[in-house]
């Protein structure tokens, strides 16, 4: 399979934080990535620096094999890597339709094939019912539908998803998950932030674990739970040898 | 979605109807200067509000592309003997390029620091007219030279003649925010005013997207200065890049209703009138006191109805035709 996005060596510092700090991994086409790690980890600053809205201090990033550090983030979106936002940022004012026609905009200049690309991408989503609803009145799952569905209509390869379960209720994770499933069953490449547990098991085959803006492990979910440093950063030192006696 | 979306083209032909005949029926002058002042400063709210209200970038410098406008045909027909006709569109394309520089510099800042940076620009070209002397009267100005009737000058015996050139502008200016709202850029507009980085994350090139509209925008803005210095055959630096444009064009907007298609003639209607009839009605008692009731009314409007005053009318609208099921199906479509 062919490598979709290729993360090397990428760092980031604020004054005297690294919030990320030379940061590597690979994407293959067609898989779920999940990308996770305690609050301040720098996965949300990973994202921005992937899509432009941070510039790495130094490394590179390739979305299937051109180099897209520099590039402003409507330019990414443009080689086909779109993003959510961590807190959805839905255009308040506007429909939902008008919102996903903004996205649709990319591809298609006239109004009514922006239009027909918009509702696909809403009727994907399951929000059909809702198009003529101002986005602000929107429900909190609505809003991250919201998100994804006018991501989706600039026709990207790679998606980024930034914790779109976080304030959902369990029955709400579920429709989530299934909605990540789908998405990835169209042959989208997915790369997930999530601290919803439960559902990184059930998208992703395939995980990147942050710490202090390093990644401490990498590798398929059972691996990752099992793994002693990835414990300790999330629960602390003293419980390392509850999980793999011995390992201290 | 956003303008009026009462597509009955027959409300729309007797507005145009009753606007034409209007100067044929109303022949008193002060009356015709009202309505010239209406159609003026609607035109140039129609052209602030591209960018000011469906941008959201809240510009307070627009005088600076009035007066460029304005000084470039009278420094065209006095120096060089060109028609303002022609000097409009050349005052145009000045400010046009004016506003790539002033935009540069102001849209690094956000918010209320772009507005103020926006003030400090016509501010500066009003101090560079006032100062460089040589170049363009400085201080005292400049009448126009009166050719008597001289259409092609731009000069006219009658009011009404005016009248239709304003009414022509506006009509421009509608036909441009109509077909803007609708296209592409209308959303981006309006999703750059609502959140730039959501915008940017779905492929809007958002500094790009407000250059352009700013170049627009300014170019009628100058429309208006040109025609503006033709009607009062006079110019100086204050007239030209005077603070009241700016806040003028604005407050029409704001008052009528923000990035919508009518809210500047519905702003400018209001505040025109109440300003010219409070002056004729009060202007001769205490000093200042039109000025009082004035900002009284619109510190009402603005309490009363923060989005405006077309949201008013359209949600009257709804109520009416919601009583009337077979009218909300034209309502929706």
């Amino acid at each position: 399979m062919a490598e979709a996005l290729v993360i090397k060596n990428i760092s980031k510092r604020f004054g005297g934080l690294r919030a990320v700090q030379d940061l590597s991994f690979t994407v293959k086409e067609g898989e779920t990535l999940a990308l996770i790690g305690p609050n301040g980890a720098g996965k949300t600053t990973s994202f921005n620096l992937v899509t432009g809205f941070y510039r790495p201090d130094t490394g590179s990033v390739s979305v299937f094999g051109r180099e897209i550090v520099g590039l402003r983030p409507h330019d990414v979106c443009a080689h086909g890597l779109a993003r959510t936002f961590q807190v959805a940022k839905p255009f308040g004012a506007m429909t939902v339709l008008a919102n996903v026609m903004t996205g649709a905009f990319l591809r298609d200049k006239k109004p009514d094939g922006a239009r027909k690309r918009a509702r696909e991408a809403i009727e994907f989503v399951g929000l059909t019912a809702k198009e003529h609803t101002p986005a602000r009145d929107l429900t909190t799952i609505d809003q991250r539908r919201l998100e994804m569905a006018r991501a989706l209509a600039t026709d990207p390869r790679i998606l980024l998803l930034d914790e779109v379960m976080a304030g959902l209720n369990p029955t709400e994770i579920d429709q989530a998950v299934a909605l990540v499933g789908k998405l990835s069953k169209r042959g989208l490449t997915i790369v997930i932030v999530e601290h919803v547990m439960r559902a990184i098991m059930a998208v992703a085959r395939h995980i990147v674990v942050l710490d202090h803006g390093q990644k401490i492990a990498e590798g398929s979910p059972n691996k990752i739970v099992a793994n002693p440093d990835v414990i300790r950063a999330y629960l602390g030192t003293g419980y390392v040898h509850v999980a793999t006696p011995g390992a201290t | 979605m956003w303008g009026l979306r009462i597509s009955s083209m027959l409300w729309l032909s007797l507005l145009v109807v009753v606007l034409l005949v209007l100067p044929l029926v109303v022949t008193s002058r002060f009356a015709i200067d009202i309505f010239i002042r209406i159609l003026l400063f609607a035109f140039i709210g129609v052209a602030w509000n591209l960018m000011g209200g469906y941008a959201k970038q809240l510009s307070l410098g627009h005088a600076a592309y009035f007066g460029l406008g304005a000084y470039t045909s009278t420094i065209l027909q006095i120096d060089f003997g060109i028609s303002p006709w022609i000097g409009m569109v050349a005052g145009g394309v000045v400010a046009m390029l004016a506003s790539l520089p002033i935009g540069a510099l102001c849209f690094r800042l956000r918010g209320p620091y772009f507005a103020i940076s926006t003030i400090a620009t016509a501010q500066v070209l009003m101090l560079l007219f006032l100062k460089f002397r040589d170049f363009a009267w400085g201080a005292e100005g400049t009448t126009i030279p009166n050719l008597g009737n001289a259409p092609l000058m731009m000069q006219f015996e009658a009011k009404a003649a005016y009248y239709y050139i304003a009414l022509g502008l506006l009509a421009i200016g509608l036909a441009i925010t109509y077909r803007i709202e609708r296209s592409w850029m209308g959303y981006y507009l309006v999703a750059i005013g609502e959140d730039e980085d959501a915008a940017e994350a779905i492929g809007v090139n958002a500094p790009k997207v407000k250059r352009e509209i700013y170049m627009i925008s300014a170019f009628l803005t100058a429309l208006a200065g040109t025609f503006y210095v033709q009607y009062i055959y006079f110019i100086d630096p204050n007239t030209a890049f005077s603070f009241n444009i700016s806040v003028e064009a604005a407050l029409v907007s704001i008052v009528g209703g923000v990035g919508t298609l009518w809210g500047p003639v519905i702003g400018t209607v209001l505040l025109e009138t109440t300003s010219a009839l409070l002056q004729s009605w009060l202007g001769s008692g205490f000093g200042g006191i039109q000025l009082t009731v004035y900002s009284l009314i619109l510190i009402g409007v603005i309490l009363w109805r923060p989005t405006g005053l077309l949201g008013v009318f359209i949600e009257a609208y709804r109520r009416i035709v919601r009583a009337d099921p077979s009218k909300q199906a034209a309502l929706d479509g």
